[in-house]
């Protein structure tokens, strides 16, 4: 679908030319977030730096009756931020300011196209911190995590991006601009805010944020330790966490992802060893110490090969390093995979990794694991080659057959990647028909016309259509009548 | 030996594209991306723009050709990336293609052409540097800026901009030096085209501390070019044919075969890649910044009390992985006040010739890197890269401040108690 | 159709049994009810709400019913769901720290449950043991122990409700993690049951810590305790409670009564309790304020005595470098009332005993013009009917927002069965 020359007038008129992306080149460069699986070219890519110039072009587009996708810095793993059905890309990455440092009240407001890390940057000297952390906070836009809820190692202890948004300014499918929440305690009404998180775009395009600060801990311990295969790291992490300690990060790299880490950092982590989880323990000193003892001890009670305590900042940042670009690193022993995201009951861990190990032979496929263990989010890639025939196949048969796996076990479909257009088909997995009803009207609200973001998040299932009514409970009949 | 200039086509090349997993944590250090905020000007974009051609779903077109001339060559994707993705060797190789489709505007290829015919010619570098040395002092310079003329042709204004002080000096250093006291070894001493010409002083002083570290050094007369612009620029051939000249000038009997310009080691240590022979392999292998050698070295430093930032050149610390050597010898100089720089690693716009093909882009990331310097409230800015110098002294004359600019070696001579030795 | 009350009755007796369903039954604010139903299942109660539905009835949904006067006052009550007999522990994994709960189980019992694996769900609104859970999910009801774990909103995994037609209902996950689909469990935390009416709730549980400790500082001003405050929170001390108390607070509790004082409690392993003290007793000195180690049973006593007062109640939401100027504002406009609250969350709460409606109008609304300079508000949690039909209860919500409250409300009870008319902007 090509944009109408008056759309393309109207944006070039809004944002200037060095502010609307036209060429196929530059279009081409953003058909895909980080899973480039999914692919879908925008018939226009415009860069706004403001929230006026984003609600004009939610207006323009509507108008004209146009899809509106949002990007931030395309880091996504869902294939969230790519226009299947064509459209205007909006890319926050013009909109990067801090607009409000209030260390007072513990907040900070910013443009949703910041970079994570780059708000901890600013605070960090005076003693504060940005809790949510995904691995790809180096480079993912604070809206980008809003969009998605995005988790990360650090929100065993701390908590999602929800739990550290108090506020956002968002131009909706109507094309308004709500401003909800804020700073202040207690916001009469309906939680907009947590609502709104984690809406993938379908709602509409987020522009400012108010987030939550953390006063950075007094003490920080990260210790390695070492496992003959993954089914007894993942009783260890069982046993932390029914021994009733959470730490701030419990995460898990196995054989190849080490090997892969390995060849990207340097030897950070042990080869030969089947599993390393990586514990990282914060807060007052005397707590740390006591509970770094504990694990250690778990740890060894599970038949742990090694455990290391980081002896210094220098060696910390290295053990962090390896698991922050590991799904980068991964480039060095596969050139094309799937990425699960899947979550299990924390004390269904060891039986998981049984059956993973299973499906993996099944179909005779790489298995690389580098996951948020405490939490029970498995991040397995799935390695294939896409220049072998029918390979894709096989590893997106894999994929399924974990998926159900962790539904059968309790889990979730996703931890906190979301869902974009990978995982919309499996929501069915999780959710009844009512459940699927009752989000598909939420965004209706939002989005009268359909135009945000499309084709993501919610499946294509009879239950999110039009008309569809969910069954009632049935009545004694014949009473009343 | 395969001809590198059809890489991109073979899939030995298509598997370096491949190991990128677009990931993107190379975004944020990319200074055109952290400039313009675009995918397809970020290290990412182009990698996918190259994948897009090598797997024939693009052509090779101007848009194309245009966000590749616009990437500066600095590697610092390369220093981000956990992949491992050569970006440095896959952007030659698709300029390399570019060059031979020859698609880009008559402008810019007259404008190349004059440059790639001067700058890795030290012979010719010399007649034009005098022509402009007279160009200046007759009044030349003021009648031309009156005219408009440079209004009209950016690159002429940036070049103008640039050669504010054209020092004269034959340029050449001594061709030995002996070691002090007893002699580690013997190393070479690269003297560089631009630095030969505009920075001597660099080249007399890193014989001495050298020799003072205890080193044999010699220096070449008769080296040619390193080949490092026409490397980065895509003209493989010409870069090639430079590379087995010097590799054959350079005494094969060094320890070391040491660059004081951080453009012309980075290029050194590529010539294995792009020339697989014994000789070249050898340079590449042996070649080391100066800072690496003296930070081994007891050198008798006095009192220095300044305050000085340091800036890290792209090919310095991206492109040879140096940051810690340099700092570590300036921050062996007593009383000398180091203040980090943030952003210390973004390129400030020089890139070789880039300043001169993109100005508009290079006075971006100047006004960034300046903007950066003045934070730090040091007046003396240390880096050790000609074209930085350059183009960081530039970006303070045109705001009227009050920079000093200067290469560590130079500092290091400064603060030297040269009688202690 | 429109059916006849008797026939009605029987229906509704059809669905829950006849000793379970009474004609009228305990007031809500003030309003009787036609019929009080205490379904045993959550089927039953979906069938309950979906007959309201078809007969367009109103229900309302009750737990323990200490927050039924909460919201504007109710202009139709004609069937109160009663939760209370929906009061089971469901499923409780205490390997992964989750439970799952119908509605009507309240938080003592839930405690009494996890105290035997020494786990606790860190809610602890006054009167907490003898709330509801569900109640304490659709009133957004906190405690003290927010200020280390946060309130329901970041403790709700998952929640099962009937939809205005009945429709059962599922949102959110029964693992600790998860971002499959919106945030369903959000949107109904503080909705006051007007989208739904919640029937079961998975949540997320904490270690019980080892050991607790608990201080009392003392201020000679109420600046000195803000300073107090924002040196605490600008320091790596974990507080565990952070409440501010004003005198009256103070004297209720049979404590000694200064200007303001801070309750500040620490709770982790014995050792690192005693690391921190002595930092707890350095900042409190400096700010400066006097320090008095409290035994176990404060929170207790605090507990009771903002549980057991008896007048009007005002939920002030704030910031926390403001705490002196709101505590100034409810001086100035109401000198009687007594304050505390959360002060390192800006979440405080009013007692005022002197309810005369005609005097408590005009300050309220000067207070809310104070709170509201920094985006905050003043919610009217308990007030006598009088007052809250002069007085909208919640305060004003920016028009946007309210739009969009207002299309989610048409969207899922656009015939207004749920709670109708109480809620922000009497939806």
């Amino acid at each position: 679908m090509a944009l109408s020359a008056s759309v393309v007038a109207g944006l070039q008129h809004l944002l200037g030319p060095a502010g609307v992306v036209l060429t196929r080149e530059g279009r081409l460069t953003y058909e895909s977030d980080m899973l480039t699986l999914y692919k879908g070219m925008p018939d226009a890519v415009v860069l706004p730096t403001s929230t006026e110039e984003v609600q004009a072009v939610v207006r323009i587009c509507r108008e004209a009756r146009v899809p509106v996708v949002p990007r931030g810095s395309g880091t996504g793993l869902i294939g969230g931020a790519t226009a299947p059905q064509g459209g205007v890309m909006v890319s926050m990455t013009r909109m990067t300011r801090i607009l409000e440092l209030d260390l007072a009240n513990r907040c900070a407001t910013v443009q949703p196209g910041l970079i994570n890390l780059w708000l901890t940057n600013a605070v960090r000297d005076r003693g504060w911190f940005f809790a949510p952390d995904p691995s790809s906070q180096m480079v993912s836009s604070i809206g980008g995590n809003v969009a998605t809820n995005a988790g990360g190692p650090h929100c065993l202890k701390y908590g999602i991006t929800t739990n550290h948004v108090l506020g956002l300014e968002m131009v909706i499918g109507t094309g308004e601009v709500v401003s909800v929440g804020g700073k202040a305690a207690d916001r009469p009404g309906y939680d907009l805010t947590g609502t709104m998180v984690g809406n993938e775009g379908t709602f509409g395009l987020v522009t400012a944020i108010t987030v939550r600060l953390l006063h950075l801990p007094e003490a920080v311990k990260t210790a390695l330790a070492s496992f003959a295969s993954l089914v007894e790291a993942s009783e260890a992490v069982s046993a932390i966490i029914a021994a009733g300690i959470i730490p701030a990060a419990l995460e898990m790299l196995d054989d190849a992802m080490i090997g892969a880490v390995n060849a990207a950092v340097g030897k950070v982590y042990p080869d030969g060893a089947g599993a390393v989880l990586l514990i990282e323990l914060d807060g007052p000193r005397a707590e740390v110490e006591a509970q770094a003892e504990r694990v250690a001890a778990i740890c060894r009670e599970r038949q742990a090969l090694m455990v290391t305590v980081a002896r210094d900042e220098t060696e910390r940042a290295l053990l962090w390093k390896g698991r922050k670009e590991a799904a980068g690193a991964v480039g060095r022993i596969t050139a094309a995979y799937l990425l699960q995201d899947a979550v299990v009951p924390r004390s269904k861990l060891p039986q998981i990794m049984r059956e993973m190990v299973a499906i993996s032979k099944r179909h005779r496929l790489l298995f690389a694991n580098v996951f948020h263990a405490g939490d029970g989010n498995l991040h397995p890639l799935i390695c294939y080659d896409d220049r072998k025939p029918g390979e894709l196949e096989r590893a997106q048969q894999a994929n399924e057959e974990l998926l159900h796996a962790c539904i059968a076990l309790g889990g979730s479909v996703s931890g906190e990647h979301g869902i974009g257009m990978d995982k919309a088909k499996n929501l069915p997995l999780q959710y009844a028909e009512a459940d699927l009803n009752f989000m598909f009207r939420l965004r209706r609200v939002f989005d009268p016309d359909g135009l945000m973001n499309p084709a993501k998040l919610l499946p294509s299932h009879p239950a999110c259509g039009e008309g569809f009514r969910p069954a009632r409970p049935t009545l004694p009949a014949g009473t009343w009548v | 030996m395969a001809t590198g200039t059809d890489r991109l086509a073979a899939p030995a090349t298509l598997d370096d594209i491949r190991s990128c997993v677009h990931c993107g944590i190379c975004l944020p250090a990319c200074p055109t991306y952290r400039a313009l905020g675009e995918e397809m000007d970020s290290p990412r974009g182009r990698i996918y723009l190259m994948r897009a051609v090598a797997e024939g779903r693009l052509d090779v077109t101007e848009t194309y050709t245009h966000h590749l001339d616009l990437c500066l060559g600095c590697r610092a994707c390369e220093t981000a990336c956990p992949a491992g993705v050569p970006f440095g060797s896959l952007l030659e190789t698709a300029r390399a293609e570019i060059e031979r489709g020859g698609r880009r505007p008559l402008r810019r290829r007259l404008l190349e052409a004059f440059i790639f015919g001067v700058f890795p010619h030290p012979h010719r570098l010399a007649i034009v540097l005098g022509l402009l040395r007279r160009y200046r002092r007759w009044g030349l310079q003021a009648l031309v800026r009156r005219s408009g003329l440079l209004r009209r042709i950016p690159p002429l204004a940036a070049m103008d901009a640039l050669l504010h002080d054209i020092p004269r000096t034959d340029g050449a250093p001594p061709e030995f030096l002996a070691a002090r006291g007893r002699a580690l070894g013997r190393v070479a001493l690269l003297t560089g085209c631009v630095q030969r010409h505009l920075f001597a002083d660099v080249n007399h002083d890193t014989m001495r501390l050298l020799a003072l570290a205890g080193w044999d050094v010699v220096a070449p007369r008769e080296q040619g070019c390193c080949g490092a612009l026409e490397l980065h620029g895509g003209r493989l051939d010409a870069f090639r044919a430079r590379a087995r000249a010097l590799a054959a000038t350079l005494p094969s009997d060094v320890d070391w075969i040491v660059t004081n310009a951080a453009g012309c080691g980075s290029a050194l240590r590529d010539y294995g890649h792009w020339v697989d022979e014994d000789a070249t392999r050898r340079v590449a292998a042996r070649s080391r910044d100066v800072t690496e050698l003296l930070v081994e070295a007891d050198l008798p430093l006095g009192s220095l009390p300044l305050t000085v930032t340091y800036h890290d050149p792209c090919h310095l610390a991206h492109g040879q992985r140096v940051r810690t050597a340099p700092r570590a010898l300036l921050g062996r100089i007593p009383d000398l006040a180091v203040v980090p720089l943030a952003d210390s690693d973004l390129c400030c716009g020089s890139a070789g010739v880039y300043n001169v093909l993109e100005p508009e882009m290079a006075d971006r990331l100047l006004a960034l890197k300046i903007a950066r310097i003045v934070e730090t409230g040091a007046r003396t800015v240390v880096t050790g890269n000609p074209g930085c110098l350059m183009q960081i002294a530039r970006g303070a004359r045109a705001r009227g401040l009050d920079l000093e600019l200067v290469h560590p070696v130079t500092l290091l001579a400064r603060a030297m108690r040269w009688e202690d030795r | 159709m429109v059916v006849t009350t008797p026939a009605l009755g029987g229906a509704l007796r059809a669905i829950v049994g006849t000793e379970h369903l009474h004609e009228g039954g305990a007031p809500v604010d003030g309003a009787a009810p036609r019929w009080t139903a205490a379904p045993a299942t959550i089927e039953q109660a979906a069938a309950l709400v979906a007959l309201a539905h078809d007969e367009r009835l109103a229900v309302v949904p009750r737990g323990s019913g200490a927050a039924l006067e909460l919201g504007h006052p109710p202009t139709r009550v004609d069937l109160v769901l009663d939760t209370r007999r929906l009061d089971a522990v469901l499923e409780y994994n205490p390997d992964d720290l989750t439970v799952s709960v119908q509605a009507g189980c309240t938080a003592g019992a839930l405690a009494a449950r996890l105290a035997g694996r020494r786990q606790i769900l860190p809610l602890d609104p006054p009167g907490w043991a003898a709330r509801s859970l569900g109640g304490i999910a659709a009133t957004q009801a906190s405690g003290p122990l927010r200020q280390r774990y946060g309130t329901m909103r970041d403790l709700l995994l998952g929640v099962r409700f009937a939809q205005a037609d009945g429709v059962l209902t599922w949102g959110g996950a029964k693992v600790v993690k998860s971002v499959s689909g919106y945030d369903v469990p959000k949107l109904m935390v503080g909705a006051l049951g007007t989208l739904g009416v919640l029937l079961e709730l998975t949540l997320r549980l904490h270690p019980a810590p080892d050991h607790e400790a608990t201080w009392l500082a003392s201020f000679r001003t109420p600046a000195h305790a803000q300073d107090c405050v924002a040196a605490l929170l600008d320091s790596t001390v974990q507080t565990n409670r952070l409440e501010v108390l004003d005198g009256r607070v103070l004297a209720a509790c049979s404590l000694p009564v200064s200007a303001a004082a801070l309750a500040i409690s620490i709770a982790t392993v014995e050792p690192a309790v005693r690391a921190q003290e002595g930092l707890v007793k350095a900042i409190v000195q400096r700010a400066p304020g006097a320090v008095q180690t409290m035994g176990a049973s404060f929170w207790k006593t605090y507990d009771r005595a903002l549980a057991g007062f008896d007048g009007v109640t005002l939920r002030i939401g704030t910031v926390p470098a403001r705490l002196v100027e709101t505590l100034g504002a409810v001086q100035a406009v109401l000198p009687g009332a007594a304050v505390a609250g959360a002060a390192g969350l800006g979440a405080l709460r009013a007692l005022v005993t002197h309810a005369d409606v005609s005097v408590l109008l005009p300050p309220l609304e000067r207070l809310r013009a104070t709170v509201g300079e920094v985006g905050g508000g003043v919610t009217v949690e308990r007030a006598p009917r009088a007052l809250r039909e002069r007085l909208d209860p919640w305060g004003p919500v920016p028009a946007a927002a309210l739009a969009v409250m207002r299309a989610i409300k048409t969207e899922f009870d656009p015939r207004g069965v749920l709670n109708p008319g109480r809620f922000v902007g009497r939806l």
